[in-house]
């Protein structure tokens, strides 16, 4: 998956969706609409928003000298690693009981920014770059978990809206500062 | 100067923290600062310590950044393919040698003043040969960089700062035997699926390193949502989580802990048939450990002894932990189309600071899995552990309460328990060593964690 969405970044490099047009006020809806969802714990409705071939992957980052900067970026062991059905997995864990990671559950709030669109060589499917911070707080925390990186994402037009067929999330540290990735991203 | 080193500043004995009659142990241990600088000298100073696996350091030159205890050290990998551990300071000024979290570099030198050290750790010398920047009082032999003893067992790096001390198979004593059946039973070996996942969570080391010395009751209650919804739920209603607690427990005067859990379900929901009618390496052939499949299980019988297989075959450690801050899971998961997909992984929780952890987690496979099981169980390893693990997500959102309770006034004179004592012993016809006890699990194996732990803090220089 990951070199499909690095090929295709290349690819749709030369052909960007402009800032302000109709697709991209329609993809930056979508992203910010799936943020609410996500801050507000409607999980169910998000999972209607993904596609049934939807590929999710958190790589590892590596410290690295300059030189070797293009092996900071590890996609063999991942933070992340899922598809649709493991995510369904991860939602119903959290509809249940006794998922006690996020429960009581966390205040998260999603900033999603400096978004870039660009067409793909499929027409419905569109390649989404943005950059993301995640703030969030649990229990009697002074402190935030503060979470942020790059999202590239592959959006899928359908007749209402669009689907989420691919997200990698390449977060900015190389040691996690937050003790479990017990949300989504 | 204390005339007892084992006299904490406030007056109270290092001994006195745990109740040997009871079995309590306070939750002091959890917080105190001044048990966590002892804990460094006499226990990361002392023991051997796990630092990740050969393989993710596989070429001449190659090198990673690890640590023992809170020292960073360099482990490296020598043209004579030897691997050696040393620590990440340079002798001249302290500054650290490598700045970077792996790499290839036939010398390491030192960004602030020049210093250059081989992989080896050996001086090579300073800047500007003629000047002699490193004066003439010490001899080049002199300024290396401070080398731990290294020891690798099934691949993975084992560190101590104890050269003299003693060695690895006596650190692992009896149970080894059982260690074997996990690391050393292949002809190919092992190898890390990738590097590690590096998080922090805001807990004292010990919350985490008690737990994995075999802590069988807590997966009934926080890891409950695997019967409600996960891998463990029942056809029709209810969860068979506690039919998993039963087994065998193997304890170590170490501290090392493995849980052997019984694998006759499994077998009975794959065949239909009794384990009894099934020899050794029938049973293998259906139910091969984690990464290995029908074809590679032949290749046990050339690394393990007969003894061995039967318990491989019949009760499997799969989870538990080594002395300190080790934890291993080899687990055996059903799938919802019948068949079962192992994982692996093995987790050293770094002190980082009395109230903070580093959790490192390495998924590990056979290199000889098939390319198609190795992804199916990196994936599903990823899903179940370390940082987005459904499992273990929970785990360490219980750790940081533990370690703030500790720092309560009453709290801290609050004690953990471990009453939960066997009185079974060995199950009938056992043919491993040690000190093993049948049955559901009980806290035995977490009491002599503790009681290692006490012994190397209270123990003469």
């Amino acid at each position: 998956m990951s070199h499909d969405v690095e090929e295709c970044v290349m690819d749709a490099m030369r052909a960007p969706v402009a800032i302000g047009s109709e697709r991209y006020n329609a993809i930056l809806t979508f992203l910010y609409n799936e943020g609410s969802l996500l801050d507000n714990l409607k999980l169910s409705e998000w999972a209607e928003t993904l596609a049934t071939d939807l590929l999710y992957n958190v790589p590892i980052r590596h410290t690295r000298s300059t030189r070797d900067s293009a092996k900071s970026i590890v996609r063999s062991c991942q933070h992340m690693h899922d598809d649709y059905r493991s995510m369904m997995g991860r939602i119903m864990r959290l509809a249940g009981n006794s998922a006690w990671a996020e429960d009581p559950p966390s205040r998260v709030r999603r900033f999603i920014t400096n978004v870039l669109v660009y067409e793909t060589d499929k027409a419905d499917e569109f390649l989404v770059v943005s950059n993301m911070l995640v703030t969030r707080n649990r229990f009697d925390d002074d402190h935030y978990d503060l979470i942020s990186g790059v999202r590239t994402d592959i959006l899928r037009a359908d007749e209402a809206s669009f689907k989420l067929a691919r997200r990698e999330i390449i977060i900015d540290q190389a040691v996690l500062g937050t003790p479990n990735l017990g949300i989504f991203l | 100067m204390s005339k007892n080193r084992n006299e904490l500043s406030d007056g109270t004995n290092i001994a006195d923290l745990v109740k040997l009659d009871t079995r309590e142990v306070q939750m002091r241990t959890l917080e105190d600062r001044e048990l966590y600088a002892l804990e460094q000298e006499r226990l990361f100073g002392k023991t051997w310590l796990m630092l990740g696996h050969e393989s993710e350091i596989p070429n001449a030159n190659d090198f990673m950044v690890r640590y023992m205890g809170d020292d960073s050290v360099l482990v490296t990998r020598t043209k004579d393919g030897e691997v050696h551990v040393n620590l990440n300071v340079c002798p001249h000024r302290g500054m650290k040698i490598s700045t970077t979290e792996a790499g290839n570099a036939p010398v390491h030198t030192c960004i602030y003043h020049g210093w250059a050290f081989r992989p080896n750790g050996d001086f090579l010398g300073s800047p500007i040969e003629k000047e002699c920047m490193h004066g003439k009082i010490m001899g080049k032999d002199e300024l290396g960089l401070k080398k731990a003893r290294v020891e690798l067992y099934g691949g993975l790096v084992f560190a101590t700062w104890d050269i003299e001390g003693p060695s690895f198979d006596e650190f692992l004593g009896d149970a080894k035997w059982y260690y074997d059946l996990m690391f050393c039973r292949s002809d190919a070996g092992m190898e890390v699926a990738g590097p590690p996942q590096r998080f922090i969570v805001r807990a004292n080391w010990k919350t985490a390193g008690e737990q994995s010395a075999a802590d069988g009751f807590h997966t009934l209650m926080l890891h409950r949502w695997l019967g409600e919804v996960g891998n463990y739920k029942k056809e029709g209603a209810g969860s068979d989580l506690a039919e998993e607690m039963y087994g065998a427990e193997v304890s170590s005067p170490h501290g090392h802990a493995l849980r052997c859990i019984d694998l006759a379900r499994k077998i009975r929901r794959l065949t239909g048939k009794e384990p009894s009618e099934l020899s050794t390496e029938e049973k293998l052939r259906i139910l091969p450990p984690p990464g290995m499949t029908a074809e590679t299980v032949g290749q046990l019988k050339n690394n393990l002894t007969d003894d061995q297989m039967e318990v491989l075959a019949w009760m499997p450690p799969q989870v538990g932990g080594m002395f300190p801050n080790i934890i291993f899971a080899f687990i055996y998961i059903p799938q919802p189309d019948g068949t079962v997909i192992g994982s692996m992984a093995l987790h050293t929780y770094v002190p980082k600071g009395p109230d903070k952890l580093e959790f490192m987690n390495w998924v590990l496979v056979e290199k000889d899995t098939p390319p198609e099981l190795k992804e199916k169980m990196l994936k599903q390893t990823i899903q179940l552990l370390g940082t987005s693990g459904m499992v273990e997500q929970d785990d360490s959102d219980t750790w940081p309460h533990m370690t703030m309770s500790a720092k309560g006034a009453q709290g801290a004179k609050s004690t953990m328990k471990y009453q939960a004592i066997y009185e079974t012993s060995k199950p009938e016809g056992w043919p491993g060593p040690g000190i093993v006890n049948e049955g559901f699990t009980k806290d035995d194996t977490q009491w002599h964690w503790w009681l290692y732990w006490l012994e190397l803090m209270t123990a003469e220089k």
